[in-house]
């Protein structure tokens, strides 16, 4: 029986047996998460660990085959337009014939309604998103000719543009240049520090206890989630990667 | 008893048929796997426009010379899309999309402003006379034989021995192309010797089946008997046995509804195709259903057992482990969550304690080899 | 003679006809290229046979309303009969496609021999539809096909952002709340009526060059969606009037093939001198680039390299030198720079590739080079 009342509004996401399966494996099992508010939390795991499948079931994306989810209590229907999502660079076709900031103003879409076109309000909010990831100058250049790190600032941005309480990004520095990375990064720490959540599919663990304050350690289940100085521990590394453990900065005093 | 079998107008035509489908369905596996079936279709069309050359230039409308053409035809077709997708001015799919239909109208054009008077007829192109293939004639150690036979036997060989010949070759070609390159098998050429030989194919099937009409012989009963096993031998056999069918099939029941015979063979590849979709054993659309049903409640009998375990020993278990969680928190159905219940309770997974569900033994040894650990809860 | 074919009510019915159709194609076409469904139009394309005779069979003549109508219902019967079997085998998109495509088609064939044999005089008009017959298109269709390009370019205006949206991302415009299945059928359904309704022009098997070669010429031109849709409908429809004209003028052609041909040409010239993208532009661009690389770079190169390799007799292999400068320079610069004496060519075994090394005097210049930048 559903509730129409707030289930868990004190969590940013929560989410409950979750379990998501293609054919006979499963992709992920029985998923028990909670992220609170106002935390920069990374979504870590070895690769196939169904990183990327949690963050599309959480938004309605993928379809799973038990368990629910909620934002700030809400479910994802009454959320939409709340949540900033940066899906993977690789998922779009860049040769689209468009600019930076018409993808920019993508995020504006649903705010205008069904028939209206984006007037000069739209436009100028599209232009102040570019700006924060400094990409004012790019505006009006075919996202083909952008590079990968532009690209995915120009992503980022048409997140920003939504003004959402909750960002969801899936990979968002795989392939890019590190500046491109100190840039973002920095604006998300800034959105962090705003009371935004910031969530992240992050495929680089020497970086997590840098970047990051909240962490969740996924491998089909759930390894461990809780604040990175607790969770990031040689355990726990080894019980979600396992033999694939190669060359990963260790805590101090642990041996992997 | 040869000669009255070459004479039999009828016989003649089945014969024909059955070449086409032969020699088609020897190559079109491998087409097939290799995901090259639109690559087929353009080549199918575009020879049109080797045809009509290579009459332009020799007047001929049948043997080695046209076999030749075609082989060229093939490789232009194939060497333009691939080189138009390169530019990167043009995604693959729209290269091919562009490359075939600009030969094939080229080849119409030509045929309509320089061949109205010979046996290329625009139609003829499109739906072939299979009817008429005993009307041209080659005589052979004195018998004669319909053109299109004699061509087509040949054609059959040659694909015979192609494929026996280069069976590993293109068998690992066609699974990994990076590793038969590593071994210098050079994928590369066996990808153009499999096109070319297409293109052959398609022109010496033209005069029968005309030029689309072939894309069914050469790519339905492959993809048919690739529903039906997973065994490349065993693929080919099947292929050409289902083409050989559809041909008798098919010339029995044009003759009865009076409709074009290649055309009515051509369907038959895809009857074929349909009744496997539904009716192949364990793959087929019918089998799936049946075993989706069975698979779903066990699938949920499993779902429950971890759930129970996972919750087991905690503080939220009272809560958890009741029929009521499944409903409020898994989101089943009332009748789902009793069915798997149910279904647990009978394979002596859980017992049922008031309203608090646990595992048994069985059921706890069902769930470590569902987590892939032993002994450890998870904390 | 231009004169007196305009002034016949035929002619300018069969070229405002085509200029529609064309355009119609030409619009939905960019849509279709850009969503990579190309070859799924020429499925379509050849799937609608069997529903042109159906039409006929059921209208009793060539009454367009019911061949339109029966075509989209194969039509659609092909675009659910591919998607169940690539949803359900082990079968690829390009092998479903293939299946499809060819059996449908042999089913239209069956058909067609069928209505010709029982059909009488006016089944002639059915092999039209196979390459096309512009001539035929009466005044009464131009109503019936008015209607539809009105009704499609309605939607796409009124649903422009949310196509566009689809069509670019469609995970995010799904977890925005967009009902994105309804938008992509929406938009597979129009690429469907534009290729039923397009059949008149070129016919069953060239449809698909009409789909996708004005979208393939429009996109060399420009980078923003809307412009390339309205050029490919422009040039859609300049391919059909161009198409239907010429073949209404000479005996026994065709229009589908002319049709291609024209829009086949408009696509080579836009490949070629497209500003920006076209191959003449690519090439005058990289001719500019290479001639931008002075002697002073490739010296202080070279004078890098012998700095790296502590030898400053280090042999440099000419690729490196071009990877480096990020354009390869002319092979005649090298050699106007070993005339001059700055370098000489040795070898350096076992690479066959030319190598180049500076000579004293060529270390001299580069220093020269270095100091001055400094």
């Amino acid at each position: 029986m559903r509730d129409d009342t707030l289930h868990e509004p004190g969590q940013a996401l929560h989410v409950e047996d979750l379990t998501v399966s293609y054919g006979t494996a499963p992709a992920l099992w029985d998923i028990d998460l909670d992220i609170p508010p106002g935390v920069m939390c990374a979504i870590v795991g070895p690769n196939g660990a169904g990183k990327s499948t949690l963050i599309k079931a959480t938004l309605g994306l993928v379809r799973p085959v038990a368990g629910h989810v909620r934002f700030l209590g809400h479910e994802i229907g009454a959320m939409r337009g709340r949540i900033g999502y940066v899906p993977q660079r690789h998922s779009v076709d860049w040769d689209f014939p468009t600019t930076a900031r018409d993808v920019v103003e993508m995020g504006l879409y649903r705010s205008l309604g069904w028939f209206r076109r984006p007037g000069r309000d739209a436009r100028a909010r599209a232009m102040d998103a570019l700006a924060e990831l400094g990409m004012q100058d790019y505006a009006d250049r075919q996202i083909s000719q952008l590079s990968g790190g532009q690209q995915q600032r120009v992503f980022l941005a048409r997140a920003l543009v939504q003004d959402a309480p909750i960002l969801i990004l899936d990979e968002p520095l795989a392939g890019v240049d590190a500046s491109t990375e100190a840039i973002i990064i920095d604006l998300l720490k800034r959105l962090r520090d705003a009371g935004r959540t910031v969530i992240v599919v992050h495929h680089d663990l020497t970086t997590v206890q840098s970047y990051f304050d909240w962490m969740v350690m996924l491998n089909v289940r759930i390894i461990a989630q809780g604040p990175v100085r607790d969770v990031y521990t040689p355990e726990n590394l080894r019980a979600a990667y396992g033999r694939q453990l190669a060359m990963i900065a260790v805590p101090e005093g642990g041996a992997v | 008893m040869i000669a009255a079998f070459f004479d039999s107008i009828p016989a003649m035509i089945l014969l024909t048929g059955i070449l086409v489908g032969a020699s088609g369905a020897l190559l079109g596996s491998f087409l097939v796997l290799r995901g090259n079936a639109m690559l087929t279709d353009a080549i199918s069309h575009s020879i049109v426009f080797g045809i009509i050359i290579v009459w332009l230039l020799t007047r001929q409308l049948s043997g080695p010379v046209q076999l030749i053409g075609a082989a060229a035809t093939g490789v232009l077709t194939v060497v333009l899309t691939e080189a138009l997708a390169r530019s990167r001015l043009v995604k693959m799919d729209a290269a091919i999309g562009l490359v075939f239909p600009a030969l094939f109208a080229m080849g119409v054009i030509l045929i309509s402003l320089y061949a109205r008077d010979v046996h290329i007829h625009v139609d003829t192109v499109l739906l072939g006379e299979i009817g008429f293939v005993w009307l041209n004639t080659v005589t052979i150690w004195g018998q004669p034989v319909p053109v299109a036979v004699a061509t087509l036997t040949a054609v059959l060989v040659i694909n015979l021995g192609f494929v026996l010949g280069l069976w590993k070759e293109l068998k690992l070609a066609s699974f990994d192309p990076g590793l038969a390159a590593a071994l210098g098998f050079a994928p590369a050429v066996l990808h153009y010797a499999l096109l070319t030989l297409t293109s052959m194919t398609a022109v010496a099937a033209f005069d029968a089946v005309g030029a689309i009409l072939f894309i069914a012989f050469v790519i339905v009963p492959p993809a048919t008997a690739y529903l039906l096993t997973r065994r490349l031998w065993l693929m080919l056999v099947l292929s050409v046995a289902l083409s050989i069918a559809a041909c008798v099939a098919g010339y029995v029941l044009a003759r009865v509804w009076d409709v074009s015979i290649a055309g009515m063979m051509a369907s038959m590849t895809g009857l074929w195709f349909a009744t496997a979709l539904l009716f192949a054993p364990d793959r087929g659309l019918v089998a799936q259903a049946l075993q989706r049903r069975a698979q779903a409640l066990d699938h949920d009998c499993r779902a429950l057992v971890a759930h129970l375990f996972t919750h087991q020993g905690t503080p939220e278990m009272a809560e958890e482990n009741t029929q009521r969680a499944l409903v409020d928190h898994l989101g089943w159905s009332r009748p789902r969550a009793r069915a798997a219940i149910l279904r647990a309770h009978d394979r002596a997974f859980i017992e049922r304690q008031g309203g608090l569900l646990s595992l048994r033994d069985k059921g706890v040894a069902e769930a470590e080899l569902i987590f892939g650990t032993k002994g450890t809860n998870r904390g | 003679m231009l004169a007196d074919l305009m002034a016949s009510q035929i002619v300018r019915t069969v070229l405002v006809g085509a200029a529609m159709l064309g355009a119609i194609s030409g619009m939905l076409g960019a849509f279709a290229v850009l969503r990579r469904q190309s070859l799924l139009g020429d499925a379509l394309a050849h799937a609608a046979l069997p529903g042109v005779c159906l039409g006929f069979l059921v209208a009793g003549a060539r009454d367009l309303g019911s061949i339109l109508a029966g075509a989209f219902l194969t039509g659609a019967l092909a675009a659910l009969a591919m998607m169940l079997i690539t949803r359900t085998t082990r079968l690829k998109t390009d092998a479903a496609l293939g299946i499809v495509l060819s059996v449908f088609f042999a089913v239209g064939v069956v058909l067609l021999t069928h209505v010709q044999a029982t059909g009488g005089a006016a089944s002639a008009g059915l092999a039209s539809f196979l390459f096309g017959q512009a001539a035929a298109i009466l005044a009464s269709d131009l109503w019936i096909m008015g209607g539809i390009g009105l009704v499609v370019l309605g939607l796409v205006l009124a649903l422009w952002k949310e196509f566009k949206l689809v069509s670019f991302d469609a995970d995010f415009a799904r977890a925005q709340g967009f009902p994105v299945t309804m938008l992509e059928a929406m938009l597979t359904i129009m690429v469907a009526l534009a290729i039923v309704v397009g059949l008149q022009l070129v016919g069953v098997v060239l449809m698909v060059a009409l789909l996708i070669a004005p979208a393939a010429a429009a996109r060399q031109w420009t980078n923003r969606l809307g412009m390339m849709v309205a050029l490919s409908a422009l040039i859609g429809a300049g391919s059909g009037a161009a198409g239907a004209l010429i073949s209404a003028t000479t005996r026994g052609l065709a229009t589908g093939p002319v049709v291609v041909l024209v829009a086949t040409a408009a696509v080579l010239v836009s490949l070629a001198l497209a500003p920006g993208r076209g191959l003449v532009w690519q090439a005058l661009s990289a001719r500019r680039a290479r001639a931008r690389i002075s002697d002073g770079r490739i010296l202080a190169a070279m004078q890098e390299l012998a700095e790296a390799h502590d030898d400053p007799r280090y042999p440099a292999e000419q690729g490196m030198l071009g990877a480096a400068l990020g354009k390869a320079p002319a092979p005649g610069q090298f050699d106007a720079l070993e005339r001059r004496g700055l370098i000489r060519a040795v070898t350096h075994a076992p690479e066959p590739t030319p190598h180049w090394q500076l000579t004293e005097a060529g270390q001299r210049a580069a220093r020269s080079e270095e100091d001055d930048k400094t």
